[in-house]
């Protein structure tokens, strides 16, 4: 029986988008594999979308999350808007002096971040976990063409010499906010945006819209591979 | 002239001979060639009126060949006013004329240009507003003849879009020194992003004549555009119009469809300049054109601009322009220049040789012809803009005129530049320019190609310089400028029509009577002539107008000054300033289980919500049966979007103490209060509930519309305060329902087992924290429709799951789901206000019995002060519950409630409501009105005034019985 995104009780808000779609499971939710059309490997060099909603993410905001952040294994960047890859390939963001998110591995299907939202505990200490999973749909633009599709959308210059790798953006782009981090997938150009997961259906419209002129389509996670 | 008939190559640029293309104006069909502008492939064919204008209905032929003018308006079928000289030509296009009555050859309207002793300037402003009344006349007549072209108002919008460009360097216009900038520029690391207007490169180079051989021009083009095209720091953009300098080099740049909205860090502006006309008498006439454009015509596009021609020159410029004629088959039957000589004496020679006669100190008096150009007349120049009797006449179909050139000045402008003149040597300077902002070229007064060319190159270095990719910059060395300009090419003729401004059909009378009038600032004159006011925005105009102020109030040009160039710089549409369309929308995680069970959707701000189920038609009966779904069985709400906010830390309580009206310090944990808000004026900003999770956790809903807003001022109060709290807005990240009516306990069982849910183990108004469906759930107990109900909130990964689970979980039960719409209703039922529909601006709680909701042992909230001094005053208003008998005509939201003749308030809400079996509705009126029992008159639709009762609130279960089952 082929997978189908109905199984699992976490849904993307997009999975309806990618109904024709090949899917994987990845961890307690499912991730498009491919839409089984084309040299979707090409299209994501070029230009490419990737719905990554069901990859586990996480925040932590509070004087004590930089320590709490440490004590668990994890290098943070030194300054906001900065991000660092760790060695299982989770990511942590920097999005202020006491904010971090914190960005769900491929690698291991999300599971240390997941894990780090499972493990945390309300107490006394001010390290307040953020929902960010809940609250935000993650997308990955892939490919060359990535800042010329965001300069249709969003005013912030995110070519490679002002947007290097490890940059963080909080912005706007099409009207809704976003966060947008540039952290390639070995050496596939990769701009992660998580933007209000309610407008992730609007968003997802008007990228696919401004990718268009490029030949830009969604692609699945074998594309990355 | 037929298509086929173009001069040999190289002439021709921008034409692909082998591609022909087929088109049809005023309804005749003709042939041009793909790369031919709709007027180039107009004029091939022989074809020189292209349009009437403005005012006199005048035939009007090409002017400048470079979109510069008004004089090629013509009408395609879907748009108005495109100027055939820009426009390329499409194949199976269908061009039309427009401003005419009759045909564009025979417009009837053109006897008004007969009348025009009768018609001066301004005479519109004194003649048609008397005797009393007879604007009314007037106006519908001038209506008719007031405007250009036909709007086709089946018009399809097309794709229209803006994107940002970022660049080191923008180079605006790509002539010479815009190329040399720009390669400058590139070679030394810069991004550069080079913007062309027109749809090739060189400016100047691709159609001008730079020395008597006719070599240089085509040989640097070649040269700087094999190094220019092939640089990977340059990026081209051709047909582009940078339409406006805003402030740090923010250019608007139109391209197409699409508006590019370029930042830049340094800019170059090297937009040339503008070849000027000659005023002159009938200096309109088809066949009278700018020198450049008779030189685009046969460079661009291989077009011979006519057989017998004449040029009229105040530059050597036009002895240059001359040798290109006569290389291009056009017989030159004179050079008229209005100089005593040229600067480069070889340029004499070099027409003598070729045949080509050359008056000195003349002018041309007078183009003669009816339609076309047929003669001019010669006249030697006896003063400045006067002429000598004796007369030659030149028979020639083709005038060329140019006075001299104006710098592109506007961009330079709109950046805070100065433009000077020196009445001296009739030269531009440009001063007071922003740093960052550089000029180049001929718009900075340099004419010679070796300066030009130089300039372009200064102008990046000091660029780099600014960028940090320079140490210093340079500055070379010039060559003497030769003048350029010629001082005074205007010469009036006693039967006038010398046209200063061509757009508004303006002669030199017209500008001196303006300054008769007393109008001796420009601007004044402008406003009062509307010279400049046209398409062309006085490219051509400008320069004559301040000749012709200054010299009538006795002041220099330079003191006269010019119009202020305001953006844009060319007309731009509507939808390049729109762009596409960002409209965002939000949806819940269950939006696709409305959508399935047929749900009709409303917008709640950017949401989208169901506003109940069924079709439209049946809006009534589908509210009325979820109602009774609701207070007889189960019924369940997506309320997803209702605001949610997390509030943690050891001064949460504190934070909410001050923020809302009611105490919270004391509120036990486990326990939800209902929140009112206030802002520092007393009036009711928001509402929601307050559920204690932890000592150091609350969760606060806001409404819908409201929650961003109340998120924002938590966050601006808090960083007053300084407490120690965290505040997250979580809407978005939690799904929601509320699972209402009498079975809704039993439903919920059937999902949740690590919750004790009995009426004692989890009272109204409790909050829980389990699984429901197996899903991490926040519990509710909550009464806003007034029935037994739990809202659930879960993360929103979980929404639809949560929702296949409780609906599955209610078919035993017979669950249904309920709308927006219905919950209003049943809301309604229970009295409950809805904030922002029931309150308005003005709103204080007493207005709307919220008094109980005040905490008033509490030393501070925001609004206390206010709310003590308004409970001071006597209540002006009050909003109380009314009815309405069934069959009665009821009253809509904003219907005024009446006073005798006086309106004391409006309608709020209202509904039919099936369950009370009577139309109820809640409404603001005078104090002395709200007494229940007492009758309240509701001006209704059409004007009717019904008798409503004022109803004690709550309309249902006034013990609320119901809701804490």
């Amino acid at each position: 029986m082929s997978l189908h995104a109905e199984h699992f009780s976490e849904r993307s808000p997009l999975y309806r988008l990618h109904q024709d779609a090949q899917l994987n499971a990845l961890g307690d939710s499912c991730i498009v594999s491919n839409y089984g059309a084309g040299d979707e490997r090409a299209r994501a060099a070029h230009c490419g979308l990737l719905d990554l909603s069901n990859l586990a993410r996480v925040g932590f905001r509070g004087a004590a999350s930089a320590a709490y952040l440490e004590a668990r294994g994890y290098q943070l960047p030194a300054v906001p808007n900065q991000a660092l890859s760790q060695a299982d390939g989770s990511q942590v963001l920097r999005m202020s002096q006491a904010e971090y998110l914190l960005l769900g591995s491929l690698q291991d299907t999300g599971a240390r971040v997941r894990q780090e939202e499972l493990a945390w505990q309300f107490d006394d200490t001010p390290n307040y976990l953020l929902p960010r999973q809940d609250s935000h749909a993650w997308l990955l633009l892939s490919g060359t063409c990535q800042a010329e599709v965001m300069a249709k959308l969003c005013g912030v210059d995110l070519r490679a010499e002002a947007f290097p790798v490890g940059s963080v953006a909080q912005t706007s782009a099409a009207r809704i906010n976003v966060i947008i981090a540039n952290l390639p997938l070995g050496e596939l150009p990769c701009l992660h945006i998580l933007c209000d997961r309610a407008s992730a259906d609007y968003f997802w419209g008007a990228l696919l819209d401004a990718m268009q002129e490029f030949g830009g389509q969604p692609v699945g996670l074998d594309a990355l591979r | 002239m037929s298509a086929q008939d173009r001069l040999p190559a190289p002439l021709g640029l921008l034409i692909d001979r082998n591609a022909p293309l087929t088109f049809q104006f005023d309804g005749k069909p003709l042939q041009g060639l793909a790369g031919d502008s709709i007027a180039s492939a107009l004029l091939a064919n022989g074809r020189w009126l292209l349009s009437r204008s403005f005012k006199y209905h005048r035939p009007r032929g090409p002017l400048s060949m470079a979109g510069q003018d008004a004089n090629t308006l013509v009408q395609l079928p879907d748009e108005p006013n495109v100027l055939a000289d820009m426009q390329p030509l499409a194949a199976g296009q269908t061009v039309t004329g427009q401003n005419y009555a009759g045909s564009l050859d025979k417009d009837r309207d053109a006897v008004l240009g007969h009348f025009s002793t009768f018609m001066p300037v301004g005479f519109y402003y004194r003649s048609f507003f008397k005797p009393k009344g007879m604007w009314k006349i007037w106006e519908p007549l001038i209506r008719k003849k007031a405007g250009l072209g036909v709007l086709d108002l089946n018009f399809q919008p097309q794709y229209h879009d803006k994107a940002f460009l970022f660049t080191d360097l923008a180079v605006i216009g790509a002539g010479p020194a815009g190329l040399s900038a720009a390669l400058a520029a590139a070679n030394a690391g810069a991004k550069v992003l080079l913007i062309e207007q027109q749809p090739y490169l060189g400016g100047a180079l691709a159609w001008a004549r730079f020395d008597i051989e006719g070599q240089r021009g085509g040989q640097l083009r070649e040269e700087l555009l094999a190094a220019v095209e092939s640089h990977a720091n340059i990026r081209i953009l051709k047909d582009a119009t940078c339409n406006a300098w805003f402030t740090d080099h923010y250019l608007p740049v139109i391209q197409g469809n699409r508006l590019y909205k370029v930042r830049a860090r340094q800019c170059i502006v090297a937009a040339g300049a503008f070849d000027q006309p000659v005023v002159f008498r009938n200096n309109d006439l088809p066949g009278v054109m700018l020198t450049s454009a008779a030189q685009r015509l046969i460079k661009l596009y291989a077009v011979k601009p006519g057989q017998r021609a004449v040029l009229l020159t105040g530059n050597d410029d036009g002895y240059l322009a001359a040798l290109d004629l006569h290389e291009a088959g056009v017989e030159v039957a004179a050079l008229v220049d209005m100089r005593s000589q040229p600067i480069e004496g070889r340029l004499v020679t070099a027409l003598q040789t070729r045949g080509i006669t050359c008056h000195s100190a003349s002018t041309v008096y007078e183009a003669l012809g009816e339609r076309h150009l047929q003669a001019v007349d010669i006249r030697r120049i006896s003063a400045e803009g006067e002429v000598a009797p004796h007369s030659t006449r030149i028979d020639c179909d083709l005038l060329c005129m140019s006075a001299g050139y104006m710098p592109v000045y506007q961009l330079l402008c709109q950046a805070g530049g100065k433009l000077a003149y020196d009445d001296a040597s009739a030269a531009f300077t440009l001063s007071g320019l922003p740093a960052g902002l550089q000029v180049a070229g001929s718009v900075s007064g340099r004419h010679q190609l070796d300066n030009v060319l130089r300039d372009g190159s200064d102008a990046a270095s000091r660029a780099l310089l600014a960028l940090g990719l320079a140490s210093s910059s340079e500055a070379g060395d010039y060559l003497a400028e030769a003048p350029v300009n010629f001082p005074w090419p205007i010469f009036a003729h006693p039967k006038g029509k010398e046209f200063v401004d061509f757009d508004e059909d303006l002669q030199v009378r017209d500008i001196l009577n303006a300054t008769r009038h007393g109008y001796r600032d420009v601007q004044l004159v402008k406003r009062f002539s509307t010279v400049g006011m046209g398409p062309s925005q006085g490219r051509h105009s400008a320069l004559p107008t301040a000749r012709l102020v200054a010299k009538a109030t006795g002041r220099s040009v330079s003191e006269t000054g010019v119009t202020t160039a305001r953006p844009p710089f060319v007309a731009e549409k509507l939808a390049h300033i729109a762009g596409r369309g960002f409209d965002p929308y939000r949806q819940t995680a269950m939006h696709q289980r409305h959508l399935e069970l047929g749900a009709k959707m409303m917008p709640a701000g950017a949401w989208q919500r169901p506003a109940y189920y069924g079709k439209p038609e049946k809006r009534d009966a589908c509210m009325q049966a979820e109602t009774r779904h609701v207070r007889e069985k189960v019924g369940m709400i997506d309320v997803s979007t209702l605001g949610g906010l997390d509030v943690r830390g050891p001064d949460a309580a504190e934070l909410l103490n001050r923020l809302y009206t009611f105490a919270f310090s004391k509120q036990p944990v486990g326990r939800s209060r209902y929140a009112l808000m206030t802002n520092e004026h007393g009036v009711v900003i928001d509402d929601g509930v307050c559920a204690r999770f932890a000592d150091r956790h609350f969760y606060v809903t806001a409404t819908t519309s409201g929650v961003d807003r109340i998120y924002q001022q938590m966050l601006k109060w808090n960083a007053q305060w300084r407490l120690d709290v965290d505040i997250t807005n979580i809407t978005a990240a939690l799904a929601a329902v509320n699972l209402a009516g009498p079975d809704s306990r039993q439903v919920l069982a059937t999902l949740c087992s690590d919750v004790d849910l009995s009426a004692e183990g989890f009272p109204y108004l409790g909050v829980r924290q389990g699984k429901v469906a197996g899903i991490p759930a926040r519990l509710l107990r909550v009464g806003f429709v007034g029935e037994l109900g739990y809202e659930i909130h879960v993360p929103a990964r979980y929404g639809e799951a949560l929702w296949d689970a409780l609906m599955e979980a209610g078919k035993a039960f017979d669950i249904r789901p309920f709308g927006v719409e219905t919950q209003r209703l049943l809301r309604l039922e229970k009295g409950h206000v809805i904030i922002s529909q029931d309150t308005d601006g003005m709103t204080s709680p007493a207005e709307i019995d919220m008094n109980w909701a005040i905490a008033r042992s509490k030393p501070f909230f925001i609004g206390k002060r206010s709310v003590e001094i308004l409970e001071a005053q006597p209540l002006l208003r009050k909003l109380v519950g009314f009815s309405l008998p069934s069959g009665s005509a009821q009253p809509l939201e904003g219907h005024l409630v009446l006073k005798g003749p006086d309106i004391s308030g409006n309608v709020t809400s209202c509904e039919y409501s099936q369950t009370l079996g009577q139309i109820i509705g809640l409404a603001y009126c005078a104090p002395d009105q709200a007494t229940p029992g007492q009758s309240l008159p509701i001006r209704v639709e059409g004007g009717a005034v019904v008798q409503a009762t004022v109803v004690k609130l709550p309309f249902y279960d006034p013990d609320n019985q119901r809701q804490e089952l």
